[in-house]
């Protein structure tokens, strides 16, 4: 009770002080006065009355001391004053104060932004509560016969499986069902193509996801019949709609269908990423029975207490008595639970973050060494001062309090400007991404200033200036005071210890600068590489469209072929054109759908897959693009539907499926689309190998089919012109729209504009590793120069006795050279060393460049070494100038 | 601080403070200090400032209270008066300090 009392009485007095202070000194006086007038009736003097006084008074400063520590909070003043004076301290020597503070705001700011952006993309990429709940479930072939689509082994799930899972499983709160497609949008503006997703009721149950604008649909309307409502995208209703806010209920075609819509989805939950507009999926009964089209994708939010694994072990078993209950069915297919995380970090992602966090993660070391480095200069500097303080009665822990202060001031300084530089970076981060590209990366538009990532990079950075204060305030603190106050109060200077530990500093930051210029610098002709690695098929002259025939009005080969010929013919026709095909994958694209196929009379022996790139060109594809062929013909250019089918195949196939052979005459089978039977195609010809998926550098077996034979419903052309491509865009569209004007184009651009978005994350990357690697060359540079300017100044004694002695400016410039060559020689080779390390750790993520490539390497060295002896010329300058008298006069 | 005689713990000035009051009714620092003195038989002779922070201390606690008035000699001074708290104070540290004396008493009475 007591101590509550009396500290409440503290702190009140903290806000009173001054008028506190001067009541007291109103109480001594009279306090004075009266013992004055006490010993005056006593018979002294006046003046022995008031000695007498004041003697027995005592010490009034002491008192007044004493007093002043009972009645305020002595820790909280002496922190203020400590942190007063601190902040003096730096006013006073701005350069240091300045480097110390860009530093840290650059290095703080750069790591937080890009921690940040991780966050948001990697680790929370939805505001879905608790989106660890939520997995997604997909079927596996066991032992499979076919290979798979794509890459990975995870096929989509069936409906009728779906409805029994739903019934046996006990693990899941909800299990929901999608399916994609891309339907044509008319009614409400522009025709557009967009990704529609019908789902069941319960998929935003489990996302828990709300619509901000309306309603979501219920299970009533996923019913055949009454299933015309639709739930916009946020992104999808901000660029097609301009966020109208009178959305709610108006009416939009689909594939023809009237839909109207009832909600708009936040911007926060943008699951899957890419969809646009959400259906309600409404089975027809012969679908819902269906165990055999695998055409759905599932997801489902884990009940309370289960844990992923359990929930795919029970699946499992499911999986299993389903396939003993449907042998024709469900043999042999199992089940595959994974977190939906998990999926959305698709391949290429993390691969591109984790290299920048490494980056910044370097950049974050410089920054910790360069703090260090003056951290340390400074409280060496500061030892005499130290001393003084200690011979006039500090205790250690004040004088470590003391040192520490000024550390933590800079430290919350240069996190006020890293905060400033994060949301800085953020800001044109967010800006220079093309919308194309950032749609697909799921979380793109939750990037904020993470508080996480701020603390951690604020964190690091004032430990390291913490802890490298420490050190020589440890030092300090041991030091022989008779000694330190002896030694001169203006020239400090460190013991050999502290000397090696400030060239290790500068050593370091060199090595890590060489890192990072090196790694950006091969990373940057990596890109360069991969911006040409299309350029032998003109991208420049080339204009590419995405045309879907809509099955409605094209239900048969022969009326598609006849669309594709008469476009082609059209479009070669106009002027500037060079040549006009189709395929289905573009060189060098996202795309690499890899196909099963069988080879006739080459029976496949179970176990062993068989797959290839599929794709079906018109005739004229290989002559556009330059692609050889090297045996046998291309298509002729009169082929048509009736035709017997033709395929070529590329060199790679030919090296794997017919090894010294020439499979010219022989006969394969590509897997069948629905409702279809593949028919036999014959090999007509060999053609070169072309990459088609632009991250996989090991290209691919290819087969071509021949457009006029099995026309596709949706194909991309390529129209490649004289000029510019986009100028004749529009007769494009015209001549198009003549033969059938309800046939949208889709993504009209420049083949190196559909290039640059594929390669556009790959860019980010690499403008940031160059950001970074700048910041760390101009940080080393930065420690070098301190380094050398302390030596130089600790040293000017002794250059002064030098000079005293006979030796020359010259002389003392080429000391301090020599010293600073060997430092950075020293760093340089370490971070050579390292950087060809890495590189070869690395490899796999240089496309197209030799890790160790010389040019680099050499032309690095030389750059950092320049600069690094460029930066040490001011010190040896300042030492070869030095007034040897004045040096040596200067105590 | 300056402690030039006898060593006087914080303690016993609080309690001599409190039964100055006590018996001579609300005083001015000054007077506390010297009526110590007195009592004491002056073998007491403490600085006379250490009795301000210990006037504090003893305020902060609410033992005492304050406020300014004018001394017989018609001199602006501040009166320290106890409080309800402070006379309960005394009671118990009177009772502590008997018991202390009483058991030391029987320590230092000659042995039988």
């Amino acid at each position: 009770m007591n101590q509550i009392r009396t500290l409440l009485s503290r702190l009140a007095s903290l806000f009173r002080s001054r008028k506190l202070d001067a009541a007291l000194d109103e109480e001594f006086r009279s306090h004075i006065d009266l013992a004055t007038e006490e010993n005056i009736h006593g018979g002294m003097s006046r003046q022995q009355a008031r000695t007498a006084a004041l003697r027995s008074f005592g010490g009034v400063t002491q008192t007044r001391e004493a007093y002043r520590n009972q009645r305020g909070l002595p820790i909280l003043e002496v922190l203020a004053r400590d942190l007063a004076f601190a902040w003096r301290q730096l006013w006073k020597s701005p350069g240091f104060t300045l480097t110390c503070f860009l530093t840290l705001a650059l290095g703080i700011g750069v790591n937080t932004a890009i921690f940040s952006m991780m966050d948001a993309i990697i680790l929370h990429p939805l505001a879905v509560p608790g989106l660890d709940r939520v997995v997604t479930i997909a079927e596996r072939q066991t032992g499979g016969i076919q290979g798979g689509a794509g890459a990975s082994e995870d096929k989509q799930v069936s409906f009728a499986n779906y409805t029994s899972w739903q019934q046996q499983s006990q693990s899941f709160d909800n299990l929901a069902i999608r399916s994609y497609v891309t339907l044509s949008l008319t009614g409400a503006g522009d025709a557009a193509r967009v990704q529609a997703d019908y789902t069941s009721a319960n998929f935003f149950a489990v996302l828990k996801a709300i619509p901000f604008l309306g309603r979501a649909y219920s299970a009533s309307e996923c019913l055949p019949g009454h299933d015309d409502v639709a739930l916009l995208s946020f992104g999808f209703w901000k660029k097609h709609f301009a966020s109208d806010p009178a959305i709610l209920g108006r009416r939009i075609l689909l594939d023809g269908r009237a839909y109207t819509v009832i909600g708009v989805m936040p911007r926060a939950a943008q699951y899957p990423s890419v969809a646009e507009i959400f259906l309600p999926l409404a089975p027809s009964q012969a679908q819902l029975a269906n165990r055999v089209n695998h055409d759905y994708m599932v997801i489902g939010r884990l009940k309370p207490g289960v844990t992923a694994p359990d929930a795919q072990a029970e699946l499992k078993l499911i999986a299993a008595r389903l396939a003993n209950q449907f042998p024709a069915s469900n043999a042999g297919w199992s089940v595959n639970a994974q977190p939906l995380l998990d999926s959305i970090n698709g391949d290429l992602t993390p691969m591109y973050f984790r290299l920048t966090l490494i980056a910044a993660a370097f950049v974050l070391l410089v920054v910790c060494a360069n703090i260090a480095n003056l951290q340390f200069v400074r409280a060496i500097s500061r030892s005499p001062e130290i001393a003084v303080r200690a011979a006039l009665g500090a205790g250690r822990g004040r004088l470590l309090r003391l040192l520490l202060t000024e550390n933590i001031l800079l430290g919350l300084l240069g996190a006020a400007g890293g905060v400033l530089i994060a949301q800085l970076c953020l800001h044109f981060c967010i800006v220079a991404m093309p919308d194309s590209v950032a749609r697909y990366v799921a979380g793109w538009s939750n990037i904020s200033l993470n508080g996480r990532a701020l603390a951690f990079s604020i964190g690091i950075a004032v430990a390291a200036g913490l802890v490298s204060g420490i050190l020589p305030a440890f030092k300090a603190l041991r030091f022989n005071l008779v000694d330190q106050l002896k030694a001169g109060s203006r020239s400090a200077s460190g013991s050999r210890s502290a000397h090696r530990l400030r060239d290790i500093f500068a050593v370091a930051q060199i090595a890590l600068s060489v890192l990072l210029v090196v790694g950006a610098a091969l990373m940057c002709k990596g890109m360069w590489a991969m911006l040409h690695m299309a350029d032998e098929f003109q991208p420049k002259q080339t204009l590419t469209f995405n045309i879907y025939l809509p099955p409605a009005r094209y239900a048969n080969d022969t009326s598609t072929a006849a669309w594709y010929n008469a476009s082609l013919e059209r479009l070669r026709a106009l002027p500037g054109v060079q040549h006009a095909e189709i395929t289905t994958i573009l060189p060098d694209g996202q795309d690499g759908w890899m196909d099963d196929f069988q080879i006739e009379n080459h029976p496949l022996q179970p176990g062993k897959f068989q797959s290839a790139t599929r794709l079906t060109v018109s005739s004229g594809y290989f002559s556009a693009l330059h692609i050889p062929i090297l045996s046998g013909t291309a298509f002729p250019a009169g082929s048509s539907h009736g035709d017997a089918p033709t395929a070529v195949v590329s060199r790679k196939f030919q090296q794997k499926y017919f090894p010294g052979q020439d499979p010219i005459g022989h006969r394969i089978r590509m897997s069948a689309e629905a409702g279809h039977v593949a028919p036999w195609v014959r090999i007509v010809g060999v053609s070169d190998d072309v990459n088609y998926l632009w991250v996989d550098r090991s290209t691919e077996p290819a087969v071509y089919l021949n457009a006029a034979q099995m026309p596709p419903s949706e194909a991309t052309y390529m129209v490649v012109t004289t000029g510019d491509p986009l100028a004749i865009a529009p007769a494009v569209r015209a001549a198009l729209a003549s033969l059938d004007p309800t046939v949208p184009l889709d993504a009209v651009e420049t083949y190196q504009q559909s290039l640059d978005q594929d390669l556009a994350g790959l860019l980010y990357v690499a403008a940031w590793l160059t950001v970074d690697a700048f910041i760390g060359l101009l940080l080393a540079a930065i420690g070098i120069f301190g380094v050398m300017a302390n030596s130089v100044a600790e040293r000017s004694r002794e250059i002064g006795l030098r000079m005293a002695l006979g030796a020359s400016r010259r002389d003392m410039l080429g000391m301090v050279l020599r010293r600073a060559a060997l430092l950075t020689g020293i760093g340089v080779a370490s971070g050579i060393f390292l950087a060809a390390a890495m590189a070869r750790l690395s490899a796999s993520l240089l496309y197209g460049v030799n890790p160790y490539d010389p040019a680099i390497f050499a032309s690095i060295t030389v750059a950092v070494t320049a600069i690094a002896l460029l930066v040490s010329c001011g010190p040896a300058r300042r030492a070869a100038s030095i007034d040897p008298m004045r040096a040596l006069r200067t105590e | 601080m300056g402690e030039s005689k006898s060593d006087v713990l914080q303690g016993t000035l609080d309690l001599m403070v409190l039964k100055t009051l006590e018996s001579m009714g609300p005083l001015h620092g000054y007077g506390i200090a010297r009526r110590i003195e007195q009592v004491s038989d002056n073998s007491l002779i403490l600085n006379q400032g250490t009795i301000y922070p210990a006037l504090l201390r003893l305020e902060q606690r609410g033992w005492i209270s304050s406020e300014w008035g004018t001394s017989e000699t018609n001199r602006r001074a501040k009166f320290y008066s106890l409080s309800r708290l402070g006379r309960k104070q005394i009671e118990e540290e009177t009772e502590n300090w008997e018991r202390v004396a009483n058991t030391m008493a029987r320590f230092l009475a000659p042995s039988n």
